[in-house]
């Protein structure tokens, strides 16, 4: 009698998950020069049936990876990665031919992975770019429109284990050791460290021609004044009025032309770094600042959208 | 409470789906390869590469890095054929990883090379390269 009360409530869980799933409406597509940046927080989610419903909509080979894994946390992360892209992805379809599980990836020639639509006739599939990145804490995706896109997310406290300048001498370019090197405070230069690396991870995934594309010596990412057009001693605490550049030491194209970036805090425990094409660079027009849209969700249950809110900080990079 | 208890329930049937994986596949190998005539010695993990394979000494030496790096725990199974990112290494542990490679090998690790290893024994054998031609 206990185990059909059980049984009983099981099923009445499951029911509630289909329920939910019908009502998430499709979103629109991002403007041109607009972001949108979807992110979970594993630790919300916590019914093994949802698990089990996340490992349904994986392809065979996404399950065998994540199944491989070692460590409950780290498969479930990775688990709510692939649901994360996969169900993101198809929200953007006006009709939706597309299912989350049905969803096809490929990789690019240097290892990008990006939608392989279906060919059907009498529809065109959405032109979108996206980016994936995740942490035993946060998982994040990025989409845009005509773009490349590249996002890092990192904790905030994360620390490495070997000392900072030590890291930032060997990784790092000389302009960028130079400025952790000024901070006196442990705890900001930890914080500054973080920043850079989610910023130079951004810039890279952006590429998308993997680390040895753009080795990290071989590029600098600074804060710049926007009046001066001047690099300014980094306060931590007034970012306004400043944009995100990054200069290489081996394109001699002017790539600051080409790349846009932002940075936010998102939760109050992470940092996300998105790197974008700018408009100027796409079409020659002149560059209007990107609109940024976020969303706090739990793939097929439900989705909040946070901009505007506390859980999205923008630190540098929209308005 | 009882719909904590219902998942509790669902927990295990979805954690021996996750479980059932573990099995190592190197003790499958090494059990057809070495048989009984080898028995007394502990070779090298793979069968196909005996002669470039580098030093058992080398690998280890990856293997207490990889594990502090990562900080694992004593009982999770750490060998040759061990992948970093099955381990749960993210990109920056595996910069760190290198970077703890270099330092106690006394080598520097290229990026295009850096890129390309993701296993334990990857990592051993650049080691081993790099050294002979230092």
């Amino acid at each position: 009698m206990r185990s059909g009360f059980l049984r009983m409530k099981l099923h009445c869980f499951d029911r509630t998950f289909i329920r939910y799933s019908h009502s998430l409406n499709a979103v629109q597509l991002p403007a041109p020069m607009e972001t949108h940046l979807w992110y979970v927080n594993p630790s919300e989610v916590k019914s093994e049936s949802l698990l089990k419903q996340y490992l349904d909509i994986l392809s065979p080979c996404e399950r065998e990876n994540v199944l491989r894994l070692q460590g409950k946390e780290l498969r479930k992360s990775a688990l709510l990665a692939r649901a994360l892209v996969r169900t993101t992805i198809t929200k953007y379809q006006m009709s939706s031919p597309v299912e989350p599980r049905s969803l096809k990836f490929r990789k690019n020639v240097h290892g990008k992975p990006e939608v392989c639509w279906p060919s059907i006739d009498d529809w065109d599939p959405p032109p979108l770019h996206f980016n994936l990145s995740h942490t035993s804490s946060l998982i994040a995706c990025g989409v845009t429109i005509n773009s490349q896109i590249g996002i890092d997310v990192e904790e905030k406290q994360r620390s490495i284990k070997h000392n900072i300048l030590s890291f930032a001498r060997r990784y790092f370019s000389k302009y960028e050791v130079e400025l952790l090197a000024a901070i006196s405070d442990p705890q900001i230069q930890q914080r500054e460290f973080i920043k850079l690396w989610t910023l130079k991870e951004a810039y890279v995934k952006a590429l998308g021609k993997g680390f040895s594309g753009a080795p990290f010596k071989t590029f600098t990412i600074r804060f710049r004044g926007v009046m001066e057009g001047d690099s300014e001693a980094f306060n931590e605490s007034s970012t306004k009025g400043f944009e995100i550049v990054v200069d290489s030491l081996d394109d001699p194209t002017d790539v600051s032309n080409i790349w846009h970036f932002s940075l936010l805090e998102l939760d109050g425990s992470h940092y996300a770094a998105i790197c974008t094409e700018k408009q100027s660079a796409l079409d020659g027009k002149i560059n209007i600042p990107g609109k940024l849209m976020v969303w706090k969700t739990i793939p097929i249950v439900e989705d909040e959208y946070v901009s505007g809110t506390d859980a999205v900080k923008i630190i540098c990079g929209f308005q | 409470m009882a719909s904590v208890t219902a998942s509790s329930v669902k927990f295990s049937s979805v954690s021996s789906l996750i479980k059932q994986n573990q099995v190592s596949n190197l003790k499958k190998a090494s059990l057809s390869f070495t048989g009984n005539a080898f028995q007394s010695r502990r070779l090298p993990v793979r069968r196909f590469h005996v002669a470039c394979a580098a030093k058992p000494e080398t690998v280890n030496k990856v293997v207490d890095i990889v594990r502090k790096q990562l900080a694992l725990p004593d009982d999770r199974a750490v060998n040759g054929e061990s992948k970093f990112s099955v381990l749960g290494a993210d990109s920056l542990d595996t910069v760190e990883i290198v970077m703890g490679l270099e330092e106690e090998f006394g080598i520097c690790v290229e990026e295009e090379s850096a890129q390309s290893i993701s296993t334990v024994q990857e990592a051993a054998d650049l080691i081993e390269e790099l050294l002979e031609k230092k």
